[in-house]
């Protein structure tokens, strides 16, 4: 066990998966950090700091950085994937994951499907996303709810810095194509993370908070919101079940609903705007199959249906918060 | 060493054989302070707290909740400070159940009698599981596949991978869903029928449903338009109903008897089977005690009921003819120096008859306010063990459903119960030979022969009613 930053978390397991795996490469925009510069490669170390080293140790055939072009980096990426490497192609802002979506869902999601199984195409997508640096809507927006719904992708979504490398390094040796979705506030969160070979499989999720009067059901940077929001409950003496889905496709339906059998009330906490996403996915899917048990209509405490806000105070009542999943707690706990 | 101390099942009253730990509410291991409760045990009758004695620790819970044991059975045990497990061991290996029999009533507690000890309770059964271990099954649809004892080899799990969820299990528990549909059914949707015609919008949607051509019609409505009526008088001959149609065929709904429902049950068919009740029946005159209650209430500020006046009757003539003032148990029969009146009271949960104490001793307006209280608490759910115990006697009434008269079964171990109709105004003939109407309520006297022979029971029907005729008396 060491202690270490999330960030630095995710350039361990790529180092170690790297000098484990030689098919292992990486590939993304500025990920060399600071080629070109006065400074050279390596003066910055990539602008979120989630590749430094990596090219002074495996060279600039399995470092690539490319020009800025989404399009190509995946277009790339899934050529190699398809040849027998196993890439992981960083997108520094998810928001772009428009400009390569045939890439990502008529190509690489469905090549295992088309070609009967004979072919395999084992990217993993790096995704940075997510809002609260002020970085207005082009660069802050949580695109996961979009590509979960895609089949033939599986959708990762870490929330610690132990998650983040037994995620990683699963998704790495995954022989499927994984979308990796980094908060970018969560990379200097700290935390124990393990040592050695580290994986957790897809499709577990973790209780990081045991309670009996309501079910808290979430992923990402709103793990910790709900952590507070539970914590501050159980001061009241209001316990919560807070699920941290850690993959999101596929889907725990088996924790959620065991929690909810239990506490008969829902809350399902998403970044993502509230229409055909993550939070309506899982109230449905629990009204579907928990209607026995719920005894309250589900809560969803999402961003509202609208672009993510440039103003900080704007930005600030557009996320998620601790008090707004407490409000919803209390909403649920209300009801008769 | 901590100093360790049983904790057994107590015994409330002396028709307690069992009881059911309800729940523990302190957990093992767990520190109390005296008059903290520690756990309800449910009972025939009432479900009650048991409040700590002294500061202590729950060593160890021996009995989980949810399980049944007679009186003096070992619950738990409970120390003064921490112990060791290798005590409360050891505490369990000699402790012997003690003989718990108490006497009813004000006697004085009986000195227990050695008798031989029953063996320590034996170690809970290994609980037999009707779903394999290894099956797919949500855990709370285990607990409840086991709870009801559902056969979950037919159920086909909804969950991921055919797991089995809560709510497959709580389904396959319940008779089918009435069935939706037969027939096809015509769905309007030509409105040629009603397009560009003045009528009124309900006439335009039974036009649709009936497939009325409104072209056809001459409305009767202001300026020709074509209302309700006119439609309907198109469809004859047969109006269709708006209300729903009440499901026909079908399995019947089929509703499990609640705990309460269960207890009513057993002890009723108890009573009717193992007593040998005889009845008395007869009429008093109440217009005096009319006249009297409406002049009292205003006097005395309150509100006593016609009940109030016969419980207290009742509760005067029990004491005037103390044979039925009794409870029989086995081959002894409880005489009371006091008459505990129990009152029956029907609840949105069944019958419960809490009792008013010492009612003889009681004015008519102070068993009003008593009988009010505990009738508040029954509706509550909220009567206390202590509300329900003791009662020597029961009046039930009927009267304000309109009932003239009724038998009543006896409430065990009481030895009598009476039944009240009510009021009627009935044609008689007078001591010089006229006629006039007088207020009759008839009562129903139901007696164990047993204990009371025909003419005990009889003068003591005699006396309510002279109490009920001379209603002075009851202010006596």
């Amino acid at each position: 066990m060491a202690e270490m930053m999330l960030r630095d978390a995710i350039v361990e397991t790529i180092r170690s998966e790297m000098r484990r795996d030689p098919t292992v490469m990486m590939l993304g925009e500025d990920i060399v950090g600071g080629m070109g510069t006065a400074g050279g490669p390596e003066a910055i170390g990539g602008i979120w700091s989630t590749s430094t080293g990596l090219w002074a140790e495996f060279g600039g055939n399995r470092i690539i950085d490319t020009p800025i072009s989404e399009s190509a980096i995946i277009g790339a990426a899934a050529g190699a994937a398809l040849a027998g490497k196993r890439p992981i192609a960083e997108l520094m802002f998810a928001d772009f994951v428009g400009v390569c979506m045939d890439q990502i869902w008529n190509q690489i999601a469905k090549f295992r499907y088309m070609f009967g199984g004979k072919s395999k195409c084992p990217v993993v997508i790096r995704l940075v996303y997510g809002a609260g640096f002020n970085a207005a809507p082009q660069h802050s927006q949580a695109v996961y709810s979009m590509m979960t719904s895609m089949p033939g992708l599986k959708v990762v979504m870490p929330s610690t810095p132990a998650d983040a490398k037994g995620l990683l390094t699963q998704a790495i040796r995954d022989d499927d194509p994984v979308l990796f979705f980094e908060h970018k506030a969560l990379y200097a969160t700290k935390g124990e993370v393990p040592d050695g070979d580290y994986l957790i499989p897809f499709g577990h999720a973790r209780l990081t908070r045991a309670g009996e009067n309501a079910t808290i059901v979430t992923c990402g940077m709103m793990v910790g919101f709900a952590e507070a929001a539970a914590d501050s409950l159980a001061q009241e003496g209001i316990g919560c079940d807070v699920i941290d889905l850690r993959t999101s496709s596929p889907l725990d339906e088996e924790a959620i609903l065991d929690s909810v059998e239990v506490t008969g009330r829902l809350v399902v906490v998403d970044e993502s705007p509230p229409r055909c996403s993550l939070a309506t996915d899982i109230a449905a899917m629990v009204a579907r199959k928990g209607f026995a048990s719920l005894k309250a209509p589900p809560e969803l405490v999402t961003a509202p249906h609208s672009p993510v806000p440039f103003a900080r105070e704007l930005e600030s009542a557009y996320l998620p918060s601790p008090a707004k999943i407490i409000d919803a707690v209390r909403t649920v706990l209300a009801y008769r | 060493m901590a100093a360790l101390k049983p904790f057994t099942m107590p015994k409330w009253g002396i028709e307690m054989t069992e009881g059911t730990v309800a729940e523990w509410l302190v957990a093992e291991g767990g520190s109390f302070a005296k008059g903290d409760l520690l756990a309800l045990i449910e009972t025939d009758k009432i479900t009650n707290e048991v409040e700590a004695e002294r500061d202590g620790v729950l060593a160890r819970i021996v009995i989980p909740s949810g399980e049944t044991k007679p009186v003096g059975a070992l619950l738990a045990i409970i120390a003064d400070g921490a112990a060791e497990p290798a005590e409360i061991d050891a505490f369990l290996g000699t402790f012997k159940a003690a003989d718990t029999k108490v006497a009813a009533g004000a006697a004085a507690p009986a000195p227990a009698v050695p008798v031989a000890a029953p063996a320590p309770p034996p170690p809970a059964a290994p609980k037999v599981s009707i779903v394999p271990e290894d099956l797919a099954i949500s855990p709370q649809a285990r607990k409840l596949a086991e709870e009801r004892g559902i056969d979950v080899s037919t159920i086909t799990g909804s969950g991921k991978g055919g797991r089995i969820t809560y709510q497959d299990v709580d389904q396959a528990g319940r008779p089918p869903a009435p069935a939706v549909g037969g027939a096809p059914v015509v769905i309007a949707n030509d409105t040629s029928v009603v397009d560009g015609i003045y009528a009124s919008p309900l006439a335009k949607r039974l036009a649709l449903i009936h497939g009325v051509d409104l072209a056809e019609i001459d409305g009767t409505g202001p300026r020709g338009r074509i209302s309700k009526g006119d439609v309907l008088a198109k469809v004859a001959p047969a109006v269709p109903s708006a209300a729903p149609v009440r499901a026909v065929g079908g399995p019947p709904r089929i509703v499990p008897m609640d705990r309460i429902r269960k207890v009513i049950a057993r002890r009723l068919t108890e009573a009717k089977q193992s007593i040998p009740h005889f009845y008395l029946r007869l009429e008093a005159g109440v217009d005096k005690l009319l006249e009297l209650r409406r002049i009292a209430n205003i006097v005395a500020g309150g509100k006593a009921s016609v009940n109030d006046f016969i419980v207290r009757a009742a509760a005067l003539a029990l004491i005037e003819e103390p044979g039925v003032n009794i409870q029989v148990h086995g081959d002894d029969v409880h005489h009371f120096a006091e008459a505990h009146v129990a009152v029956a009271v029907a609840t949105d949960k069944g019958l419960v008859t809490p009792v008013v104490r010492g009612a003889d001793s009681l004015s008519v307006h102070a068993i009003a306010a008593a009988t009010k209280a505990l009738i508040a608490k029954a509706q509550a759910g909220r009567l206390s063990f202590e509300d329900m115990d003791g009662g020597s006697f029961t009046v039930s009434n009927l009267g304000m459903f309109g009932i003239d008269q009724f038998d009543a079964i006896i409430n065990p171990p009481q030895g009598a119960i009476l039944a009240v109709g009510g009021t009627r105004r009935v044609w008689a003939e007078q001591a010089d030979g006229s006629g006039k109407f007088e207020s009759r309520i008839g009562l129903s006297l139901s007696c164990d022969h047993r204990a009371i022979d025909g003419a005990v029971g009889a003068k003591f029907l005699a006396a309510i009613k002279r109490l009920i005729e001379d209603p002075e008396r009851l202010f006596g």
